[in-house]
């Protein structure tokens, strides 16, 4: 029996409301910040993949998008009286301005593909190794630039205190938001577009694609979930300093996305929540043999084991049989693949 | 491939399963620590010394009739993880947390232990406006920035008669920054010239532009006031003695490490001045006996001053159990800010200031051929 997608999608998103709702009754505050981090790496992930995975472009600026994001948000929702206390150099309209969440988050995602946009121009004529250290330099610069413009961003020590409005809800709204726009961007012209320069550039340049557009184009959706990402995560953690969003994180996100399969969403979704999830596991293990940083060597086994075992990841570029678009089922059965 | 991940998960959950919940009838304090990572040479003894207090207290009987157990909670130098070990501290009944030796990790923790009106401790974070901005549950083991940027800078002013002092600062940490912006302060009070302020960042491996400029300094320098961590504190030593400088360096806590003696080498390691804890070289009865039983715990002196400052944050934290007579949050909270003349390793410690960072003394300890000595015990005004 072939269910048709749409109760399929429908059902996914019931079970997925249900749990969060179940989540935010009954679970202990430690469980439900682990499950916060669980949806914002996910976010991270899947907006990775849509730059990397899809498009082939090996980025590893991620977490410089989430610092602007974080610290635009951030400075919007601090409290004017903190904010003249604390970013003595914020221009008279801003120091006043105090902005709820939803506002403040986009506001952080927009000035993240601003950003995009500045270092796409330069970097994305780049290919391969020379774009990803291009995109280290760019994330070692906004490090830089957030310790030292202290009047605006109180330098090192960063900002604490901020309200922590983040919960599951907030992130559960994201989390759709962002796995349905890979969703449709994946299946759609732009989609294929984007795949096509991953695969072959030159025959993208030869029927007549503007290769620098859609790379750009790509960036900047990425960008514009990383910004969100570092928003929630801000105001999860309610810190935020220029040191939160290393060359660290960025390795950690391209694990999540190589875990998974890099080109598939179910395969990231599933990357992010393993990976963040066995960090957790092990905690206790840790605690009561004294044994710390266990859980680094093994998540380090696991990923050696994947990467030896099975190099396309968990999902390699596809999705679960039964959720492609119909005119996607063709091909599997073109490529000879089990009808499932 | 599915069969293998099968397994992996199978085991980690049996083995999380399998081993034993923990002891039960015990007060459960949190000892937040990072214990890996760039910062575990400062948190990890910080963590023995709190273990071998709980230990110490324990075979004198424990506290309220019951043992105290404290555990590590590794947050591997890594905010996130703050956080949710944090959470999960609280989660798992911790009646106060306990930790760290820097304010980005203590400001990313403390705030799921004030929530649960649990107090926190920190055992080496100096700022002196952590108490202010997370409220009335955050005390302070360690003496505040402001007190040891004081203390070194009185120092040099009255002990040493610098005249013209050059500031090295370390721009990419918020302790160094601090440190350098109180020294300044009470300079200009005290009316000793800065003839101007240089600049580095952590990690840095070379200084020959700051020791030329150093060198070139006009009027000549009398002092070199250079705010570092321990990485750093060894290297612009060297750096400087080999050039030919011989003028006084100066500095607070972030020299208080072997680094400095080791790396330069006793003869170069000479004409060192710094402020810190009262623990060093000390011979008050508190510190042997603290020097004694961290030998026999752990079979080594105590690798710096970070663990006797965790090993006080957790008598300092059973001693107000026992005044307030219970483990309840609000009560623990109220003895502790009535704590008075606490006899700990690291000086006595009384909260009687309204900015609740203690009133301890801070040693004023010089570095001559390699060999630590305290010169001085400077005091607060309050």
């Amino acid at each position: 029996m072939r269910l048709p997608r749409s109760f399929l999608f429908t059902l996914l998103l019931g079970v997925g409301l249900l749990l969060v709702w179940f989540m935010e009754a009954r679970m202990s505050s430690y469980f439900l910040m682990v499950a916060g981090f669980v949806g914002i790496n996910i976010i991270l992930a899947v907006s990775l993949n849509i730059t990397n995975g899809f498009t082939g472009l090996f980025s590893l600026g991620h977490p410089a998008f989430m610092a602007v994001g974080g610290y635009v948000t951030a400075i919007l929702t601090f409290p004017a009286m903190r904010k003249a206390m604390f970013l003595p150099d914020l221009p008279a309209w801003l120091a006043g301005l105090e902005l709820p969440f939803l506002p403040a988050l986009l506001f952080g995602g927009a000035m993240a593909v601003i950003v995009a946009l500045f270092v796409g121009v330069p970097v994305l004529r780049l290919k391969g190794h020379y774009l990803a250290v291009a995109t280290i330099g760019f994330l070692i610069i906004v490090q830089v630039l957030l310790k030292n413009m202290e009047g605006w961003t109180r330098g090192p020590l960063g900002l604490s205190g901020l309200p922590a409005i983040t919960n599951l809800w907030w992130i559960a709204l994201f989390v759709l938001t962002c796995i349905v726009t890979a969703w449709r961007i994946k299946f759609s012209s732009f989609g294929r577009r984007l795949q096509a320069v991953r695969e072959n550039e030159m025959a993208a340049k030869c029927i007549g694609m503007n290769l620098f557009l859609t790379r750009i184009q790509a960036l900047c959706v990425g960008a514009f979930f990383a910004g969100v990402a570092g928003g929630l995560w801000a105001h999860l953690i309610t810190v935020i300093t220029p040191n939160s969003f290393s060359l660290v994180m960025a390795f950690t996100i391209v694990v999540m996305v190589v875990v998974g399969g890099s080109g598939s969403i179910t395969g990231s979704v599933l990357g992010a929540t393993v990976v963040t999830l066995l960090t957790e596991v092990f905690r206790p293990m840790e605690e009561q043999l004294g044994l710390y940083g266990m859980s680094e060597v093994l998540m380090s086994l696991v990923l050696l084991l994947i990467l030896i075992l099975r190099p396309r990841g968990l999902f390699g570029t596809d999705e679960p049989i039964f959720l492609l678009p119909d005119e996607y089922r063709g091909t599997w059965k073109a490529k000879g693949m089990k009808k499932k | 491939m599915r069969m293998i991940t099968r397994c992996l998960v199978a085991l980690a959950l049996f083995l999380v399963l399998a081993v034993p919940a923990g002891a039960e009838e015990t007060i459960k304090l949190a000892g937040m620590f990072n214990l890996t990572g760039g910062m575990s040479s400062i948190d990890a003894p910080a963590l023995n010394g709190a273990k071998l207090a709980a230990k110490l207290i324990n075979e004198q009987g424990g506290v309220l009739g019951k043992k105290l157990e404290v555990i590590g909670y590794d947050t591997k130098t890594d905010q996130k993880a703050c956080a949710t070990a944090a959470q999960k501290a609280v989660s798992d009944g911790a009646v106060a947390g306990l930790g760290y030796g820097d304010t980005t990790f203590v400001n990313a923790a403390a705030p799921a232990f004030i929530n649960a009106n649990l107090p926190f401790v920190t055992s080496g974070a100096t700022h002196p406006e952590l108490p202010k901005w997370h409220g009335e549950y955050f005390f302070m083991v360690p003496f505040g920035d402001d007190d040891q940027s004081f203390a070194i800078a009185d120092y040099a002013a009255n002990q040493l008669g610098v005249k013209n002092v050059v500031v090295w600062t370390d721009n990419s940490m918020d302790f160094t920054k601090a440190l350098s912006k109180f020294f300044k302060q009470r300079i200009e009070e005290l009316g000793v010239n800065m003839i101007y302020e240089d600049f580095f960042m952590m990690g840095d491996k070379n200084f020959s532009a700051q020791i030329a400029r150093l060198k070139n300094a006009n009027p000549e320098a009398d002092a070199v006031f250079i705010a570092s961590i321990p990485n750093e504190a060894g290297l612009t030593t060297k750096q400087i003695r080999e050039s030919g400088l011989d003028l006084p360096i100066i500095s607070a806590d972030g020299f208080d490490t072997e680094l400095l003696v080791t790396v330069p080498g006793k003869k170069l390691a000479n004409d060192i001045y710094f402020s810190s804890h009262t623990y060093r070289e000390d011979t008050r009865p508190e510190v042997l006996n603290f020097i004694e039983e961290y030998n026999k715990e752990y079979g080594r002196d105590p690798e710096n001053a970070f663990a006797p400052l965790g090993f006080d944050a957790v008598g300092l934290l059973a001693d107000a159990m026992e005044r307030a007579g219970s483990t309840d949050g609000p009560k623990l909270r109220d003895a502790l800010a009535a704590t008075r003349g606490y006899e700990a390793v690291t000086g006595e410690i009384s909260y009687t200031r309204p900015s609740r960072v203690p009133v301890k003394a801070v040693s004023i300890i010089s570095v001559k051929n390699g060999e630590y000595k305290v010169e001085q015990i400077w005091m607060p005004e309050i």
